[in-house]
């Protein structure tokens, strides 16, 4: 009997030459992806899994019995509502991104596992699909018991389906990167910088917070989907070594591109979790600590072993991680209402630690959060709407999130006119990666412009209601309603 | 004569966190645009009696009209506090 080292690669391998079609009807570059090479400079495709069907089938099952196991013994409402309410919020937040954002991959697996050059990047793909079928049903299949108890939890499944802000920046960038990708960006953008640079190293750190938070079935999840992560991810490297061989510029550019598109909403989503959803006691380091030594250096030393730089606008991502989730956090914190997750507003012992943490940027953003106490001082609980905006927020023309790039002295925000039309655009990367393809982007409305065109109401109220589909029962609030006990020593405040 | 028309235009208030959309007319003064940008931003940003307009890297005069100043729809504004100037 064959070893499976003998075998292996008969499976694996199973390219042949055609003789009665071309190669090119056989993989068209629209559907495959450019620069189109002949099958000889992909054949030497490798990955270090090797995974075979049976191999996949029996730990992908394994896999399951374990999670199917913390389920039934801590993953039922009661324990969920042991949970403090930021880190629920926190759980709301990535719940609702993941599940569809997973699906969404499934397709762009599957377009890899038909269009893909090589047969075993084909194989791998084929893995990616079911990986990331699984990465969907776990979150909604866990936090779908949660919806009598907390309505807010609906918004897993929700989210994609709606027309609520961050589910259109999710959808613009998701669309792009898992749905309408061809298989070679889709391996530099998903495989390679989303996956291999932010998203496998994410769910270590989250899982490890999990862990320190006490939510076990979070920590399970997560830490079970890195697993699948950490092998399909490796479709990447060697598609990259293949396009850096052939065409470096474009290689360089599809990096520059997903890394800036990837790290905003890094960094909304897990920033948000790390620097304010976790509970003070609970955090072991900061956002931008984690940033640091997990993304920054990590994928330094990956582009320069495949030769390629550092994106051109390096220096504004390392600033950016001092200032880009604060300023969105505090902006939603004062937009609550239009998501689907409560806030938490960070009192003395919070900013302290955020001071000795951002020393260069926290300066600037402290005012903001006394302005918040004091207006809340002012009010007393449960009175939302005083620290709660009603004017319109503009929306960059390219990620389409808040405009909250730069700093709070100097925001970044630039107004491009391009063919009589006018664009907004929250940096000098989305401004950048818009005007390198505008006829992929350019059809596409904000918010604004939806209002705009009567597309949208403008009222609040009416759009948090009629088209964002939020209602007084899911869309956010503060989660103490204002009741915190460093606000108790106020005309207003009261402790809880 | 400037027609009264509705302007919206992007506003930046120094030292706020998001860039916001405000809704002003052509017959309104800069000095009412930049009330209008204040109480956009005062759940975040106190109000100041310091601060000016600026476009395009120019200061604009209070007493213009929004149409005077030259502000069309979708512009980028910036409220700047004096200090900072």
């Amino acid at each position: 009997m064959l070893k499976r080292q003998e075998w292996l690669d008969l499976a694996r391998k199973l390219d042949w030459t055609y003789s009665y079609v071309q190669e090119q009807d056989v993989f068209p570059e629209a559907m495959s992806g450019r620069p189109w090479l002949e099958h000889a400079a992909w054949q030497a495709w490798d990955e270090p899994y090797r995974t075979t069907f049976a191999e996949y089938v029996t730990g992908q099952h394994e896999k399951e019995g374990a999670i199917a196991a913390v389920r039934d013994a801590v993953g039922k409402v009661a324990d969920f509502g042991r949970h403090d309410r930021g880190w629920l919020s926190a759980l709301k937040l990535h719940g609702a991104t993941l599940p569809l954002a997973e699906f969404a991959a499934v397709v762009g697996n599957l377009r890899a596992a038909r269009f893909g050059r090589d047969s075993a990047w084909r194989t791998t793909a084929a893995f990616g699909a079911l990986d990331e079928l699984r990465h969907t049903q776990i979150p909604l299949a866990i936090l779908h018991e949660l919806v009598g108890w907390d309505p807010q939890f609906d918004w897993t499944h929700r989210l994609f389906h709606t027309n609520e802000w961050v589910a259109v920046a999710a959808r613009h960038f998701v669309d792009e990167l898992l749905l309408g990708a061809n298989p070679i960006e889709f391996a530099i953008a998903t495989n390679f910088v989303f996956e291999t640079g932010f998203t496998n190293l994410q769910f270590v750190g989250l899982s490890a917070v999990a862990h320190d938070v006490g939510d076990r079935m979070f920590e399970k999840m997560v830490q079970s989907i890195q697993t699948d992560e950490a092998r399909h991810a490796q479709i990447g490297g060697p598609v990259l070594r293949t396009l850096v061989e052939h065409d470096k510029a474009y290689a360089q550019y599809l990096v520059d591109k997903w890394f800036w598109r990837s790290w905003l909403f890094f960094a909304v989503v897990t920033g948000f979790a790390m620097d304010y959803l976790t509970p003070l006691k609970e955090r072991k380091q900061s956002f931008r600590e984690f940033v640091n030594e997990w993304i920054i250096e990590q994928f330094e030393r990956m582009i320069h072993e495949y030769g390629l730089a550092r994106p051109w606008y390096w220096a504004e991502f390392v600033k950016s991680t001092g200032y880009y989730h604060h300023l969105v956090y505090a902006s939603a914190y004062t937009y609550r209402a239009t998501v689907w997750f409560d806030f938490v507003l960070p009192g003395p012992e919070e900013r302290a630690w955020l001071a000795e943490k951002y020393p260069e940027s926290w300066p600037e953003l402290d005012p903001v959060w006394t302005r918040l106490s004091e207006r809340w001082q002012a009010s007393g609980p449960g009175v939302e709407w005083f620290t709660h905006g009603v004017t319109p927020v503009g929306f960059c023309s390219l990620c389409q999130l808040v405009l909250c790039g730069g700093t709070p002295a100097e925001n970044s925000a630039r107004v491009v006119e391009r063919d009589g039309r006018r664009f907004i655009f929250c940096s000098d990367p989305c401004a950048w990666i818009f005007e390198r393809e505008p006829e992929r982007y350019a059809k596409h409305l904000t918010i604004v412009e939806r209002i705009l065109a009567g597309e949208a109401p403008a009222n609040l109220i009416e759009l948090v209601r009629d088209y964002f589909g939020l209602t007084e029962a899911t869309w956010g609030k503060d989660a103490r309603g204002g009741r915190y006990p460093f606000l108790v020593n106020s005309p207003g405040g009261t402790a809880e | 004569m400037t027609r009264d028309e509705l302007v919206p235009l992007y506003g930046f208030v120094q030292g706020d966190t998001l860039g916001l959309l405000v809704l002003v007319r052509t017959t309104d003064t800069v000095a009412q645009l930049a009330a209008v940008l204040q109480e956009a931003a005062t759940m975040r940003i106190a109000p100041s009696a310091d601060v000016f307009v600026r476009h395009r890297h120019a200061r604009l005069e209070p007493t213009l009209t929004v149409a005077a100043a030259g502000l069309t729809a979708l512009d980028r504004v910036e409220l700047v506090r004096e200090a900072n100037a």
